[in-house]
């Protein structure tokens, strides 16, 4: 009967949950988003650039916007069109155009835009195979090592 | 014994969970590129690719120098040679390449000198050359300024004539720049995008000319990096006879301060662009 109570609690914390004052509804969407930073030559951050988003093999911009105050931008492109995504940077006569080369997501179903993070452990297969070879012929070596002193 | 085994068996198999596990932490967000594909070209599906020449409303118009000097051109003779054409994949960015490395490549064959100073306020680009090409995404061009060996322009890669106003003066200048140079861009960087061939179909790119790192812009804030490095008009009045200046480098080198001299000529190789996309420019032995 202990577990009545909290029970209870989470199942009015959900009622309450369903409320709607005003009908406005927030949800939000774990994607990995590109980071852009426009700077000129010297340095100093391109703010307000106008920022121009092309996917692979299109004329027409994806997405529009402008820079921050730090010269960044940021966005998280489809993986559903891998290849190489450009990124236009424009500020009174001066610009400059980035390609970034993103994978398609594995499954192909993420529709959100998601920036592939590869994953990688850092060791090729056939690494990871000495390395299990080894661990298991130590452990057995040291198995008989230890059955043989008895 | 057995027993043994199978408990030293089962830890070596956690450790190695454990390792796995640890290293698949180590998450990189370096997309991978993507693969490249050299194109196949067949007249089926081939189109027409324009290369055209722009020194924008500068060099059309006129403008302002950073030190308050009207200028206007009569004529702005640049000599091209081998313009190429080319699909990257991935795109060649000039800043971070060594090398331009292409899918496919299209050249113009003829050198030619235009004048970049034709036409009104209203007029296009002007034409350097079409060449039928194979479709595709034209991401990269290539050029040589280089001395004609004949015309208007005979013996100079660029050539600015035109008149400098400034509180009631008034100076005829002919700038003959013998210094040849070759440019390698990336994509075009403008309101629209450039060089995209369908089969059948039409693109243009252009090489663009940017006078205003030579002579500075009048409207933009003296602070401003391109006024900071731009020549201005003031050493080259400072150095006109009558009110006149025709000059070619080897005058130039001798009559401008040689803090003037060299700034002109880290300018020169700074000129070339792809609308406002920067290039790798070289000065070519001459």
């Amino acid at each position: 009967m202990k577990w009545l109570i909290p029970m209870t609690c989470l199942m009015l914390m959900g009622l309450v949950g369903r409320v709607h004052a005003h009908g406005v509804e927030i949800e939000y969407q774990s994607t990995q988003a590109l980071d852009i930073q426009a700077t000129y030559d010297t340095g100093e951050p391109m703010k307000n650039a106008q920022v121009s988003v092309y996917a692979p093999g299109k004329d027409t911009p994806w997405l529009t916007g402008t820079t921050n105050d730090q010269g960044r931008f940021t966005f998280a492109p489809d993986t559903s069109q891998p290849g190489n995504w450009e990124v236009k940077v424009r500020l009174a006569g001066h610009g400059g155009i980035l390609a970034i080369p993103v994978a398609a997501n594995q499954g192909g179903a993420n529709q959100g835009g998601t920036a592939i993070a590869q994953k990688h452990t850092g060791y090729t297969p056939l690494q990871q195979g000495v390395m299990t070879l080894s661990v298991i012929w130590g452990l057995v070596g040291t198995a008989l090592f230890f059955a043989r002193r008895k | 014994m057995k027993q043994c085994l199978v408990v030293l068996a089962g830890a070596g198999l956690i450790i190695l969970g454990g390792v796995s596990g640890c290293a698949n932490n180590q998450t990189a967000m370096t997309p991978s590129p993507a693969a490249t594909s050299p194109t196949t070209a067949s007249s089926a599906d081939s189109g027409t690719l324009e290369i055209r020449a722009n020194g924008e409303d500068f060099a059309r118009q006129g403008f302002t120098s950073k030190d308050g000097w009207q200028i206007s051109f009569e004529n702005v003779y640049v000599t091209l040679s081998d313009v190429t054409a080319y699909q990257t994949d991935p795109p060649y960015d000039p800043r971070k390449d060594q090398a331009l490395k292409a899918t496919q490549q299209v050249s113009l064959e003829k050198v030619q000198t235009v004048d970049l100073a034709a036409g009104d306020e209203k007029a296009d680009p002007v034409l350097i050359g079409e060449v039928k090409a194979p479709a595709g995404r034209y991401n990269a061009l290539s050029w040589r300024m280089v001395k004609p060996l004949e015309g208007p322009a005979q013996g100079y890669p660029l050539l600015l004539k035109g008149k400098a106003v400034k509180e009631g003066r008034t100076i005829d200048f002919s700038l003959k720049i013998d210094q040849e140079m070759a440019f390698s861009c990336g994509d075009f960087v403008g309101d629209d995008r450039k060089g995209t061939l369908t089969p059948g179909g039409q693109a243009d790119l252009e090489a663009t000319f940017h006078f205003d790192h030579l002579f500075g812009d009048g409207e933009a804030a003296a602070t401003d990096e391109l006024n900071q490095k731009a020549l201005g008009f003031e050493p080259l009045a400072a150095i006109a006879e009558a009110d006149r200046l025709d000059v070619d480098m080897t005058t130039l080198k001798q009559k401008l301060t040689p803090e003037d001299f060299n700034k002109l000529k880290t300018i020169l190789p700074s000129l070339g662009h792809v609308g406002e996309g920067h290039c790798k420019e070289i000065l070519l032995q001459t």
